[in-house]
């Protein structure tokens, strides 16, 4: 540990760059986590909603619709189908306009159509089944998200590939970055280094300070940026919850059976994403000064 | 016991910085290397030391040949030698209990063992109350002490110095070749160097050396160019 704040003092200026980098990619990267989470998160959320719905002619005998709801249960491509008969639409009228009875006396089941509810196992499949339901001349009406979801789909791959891209430029920048500098850092104890070689010490045991030191940079950071991520995300966490309203948790990656949530961010989410900042950090900062001190140390 | 045999050392500037040297050193001999600057005294300390390859021939360190191709235990001869520097070679951050420790800590000597054996050797160079003081605080006679005694400490049998008094005053030179007198026949020692009187009163091996070759080698010697 002396030899690391030793190494700082001497060089203030590099250490205080490396912290400083390595800061900023981690902030970065904790950004973009949380963000592509948010939006899986949405996904999720969006997907346990009805999907499609189907209304069907009045005059539609219930076999018919059955046979249908079999035969998009077939495919494999839904979690659910749920039949709802004219007389539970009737039941679902009735609770949702019971405060007007004007409304409830004109309406029989007789003029509510039944309908089908489908829930897709991924919304790639929801217009197949939404036209799957079009070509059927009993079904009067489909209505299904394709808009909102469509968008989602396309936003959260497009975040993917833009995080991957942004990643691995921060990843190659921050590594540059620790290599100049750990190089730097080398120069300046290239005495040390000598006389450590003339007695006889080990590759490993001259290069230990400089690892440490990028662990310790890794972990500082990583906390740091942590810290900083989430401080600014609580400050902003009324204007974001008034976005939201109507959303009461977003899972991370549909793990809601394990704690883990994104919106608002579960302790147990807190604490993985602190283990993975920080373990990344210490990664990067440990990588780049492997290369350095394996390029620079004879 | 060190062995070269017929060692040639040519520089890719075309510089001969050795020319077919054979010799033998035994173990515990005291040795000083003499000649005008660029004879191969360093070369010498260098190859020992593996800093050094030479171009032809070969140079046996206790019985290995250090100068095969399948040598790979260059640190592993390095701890069983002790250098000494003309300026000194001190790390400034460390005190002298740490410069002169750290020759035993990367041999992975315990804590335990680094602080009996660095404080025999303080003794042994008469530094037991400058400890604690780092190399600011030391003079430059003080500083090869150190660096003495880093080079001697622990298991170190062969001693390499190259020119160790070649920055210090006649007072403090003498004060330096003391502490190596006290170590003659325990260890092997080389020492590197132009001052006459030094080994003229030593009345020691000396070795001396011309344009890369080995012009006179004489035990109870004197310098003679």
């Amino acid at each position: 540990m002396n030899s690391i704040f030793t190494s700082i003092k001497r060089t203030p200026y590099q250490s205080f760059g490396s912290l400083l980098i390595l800061f900023f990619t981690l902030f970065l990267t904790l950004f973009f986590f949380n963000t592509t989470s948010f939006f899986y998160g949405i996904l999720g959320y969006v997907e346990t909603r009805p999907q499609v719905i189907a209304y069907f002619d009045v005059r539609a005998e219930e076999g018919d619709i059955v046979k249908i709801k079999q035969a998009i249960e077939k495919t494999g491509k839904t979690t659910s189908v749920k039949y709802v008969s004219q007389n539970e639409a009737l039941s679902l009228y009735k609770k949702l306009n019971s405060d007007n009875p004007i409304l409830l006396e004109m309406v029989s089941a007789n003029i509510l159509p039944a309908s089908l509810e489908i829930y897709a196992t991924r919304p790639e499949f929801l217009s197949e089944i939404a036209q799957f339901l079009e070509g059927q001349k009993i079904v009067e009406e489909v209505n299904f998200q394709k808009v909102i979801v469509d968008r989602l789909v396309a936003l959260t791959k497009t975040l993917r590939y833009v995080s991957i891209g942004v990643f691995g430029f921060l990843i190659l920048m921050t590594t540059t970055v620790l290599i100049t500098t750990t190089a730097f850092k080398i120069a300046v104890k290239k005495d040390e280094i000598e006389v450590l070689q003339l007695i006889g010490a080990s590759k490993g045991y001259i290069r230990k300070p400089f690892l440490s030191e990028g662990i310790l940079f890794g972990w500082l950071s990583g906390t740091f940026a942590f810290v900083v991520h989430y401080l600014i995300f609580f400050l902003s966490l009324p204007t974001l919850k008034s976005y939201l309203t109507g959303i009461p948790q977003l899972s991370f990656f549909n793990l809601e059976e394990l704690g883990l949530f994104v919106f608002p961010p579960s302790l147990l989410y807190l604490a993985l994403t602190y283990v993975l900042i920080v373990l990344f950090g210490v990664l990067i900062g440990l990588f780049g000064n492997f290369i350095a001190t394996s390029k620079y140390i004879k | 016991m060190i062995l070269f045999e017929e060692v040639t050392k040519h520089y890719s500037t075309g510089t001969i910085a050795l020319d077919n040297a054979t010799f033998q050193i035994d173990n515990n001999d005291f040795v000083f290397l003499v000649g005008p600057s660029g004879a191969g005294k360093t070369t010498i300390l260098k190859m020992i030391l593996r800093q050094a390859q030479p171009t032809s021939g070969s140079i046996l360190v206790n019985d290995i040949n250090i100068t095969d191709q399948s040598f790979k235990k260059t640190q592993e001869l390095r701890r069983q030698i002790g250098v000494v520097f003309q300026d000194f070679k001190i790390l400034h951050d460390k005190n002298v209990f740490e410069n002169i420790g750290i020759a035993l800590k990367v041999t992975g000597a315990t804590d335990s063992e680094i602080k009996q054996h660095v404080s025999s050797v303080l003794e042994l160079v008469n530094l037991p109350d400058k400890k604690f003081m780092f190399p600011v605080q030391l003079s430059a006679g003080e500083l090869q002490r150190v660096a003495i005694a880093r080079a001697i400490v622990g298991d170190r049998n062969i001693i390499l110095a190259d020119e160790p008094t070649g920055n210090l005053d006649p007072k403090t030179t003498w004060e330096i070749m003391k502490v190596f007198k006290k170590i003659e026949g325990e260890k092997t020692v080389i020492i590197a160097t132009h001052n006459v009187d030094i080994v003229n009163s030593f009345k020691k091996r000396v070795m001396t050396l011309a344009g890369g070759k080995i012009t006179k080698d004489k035990r109870g010697g004197k310098y003679e160019l």
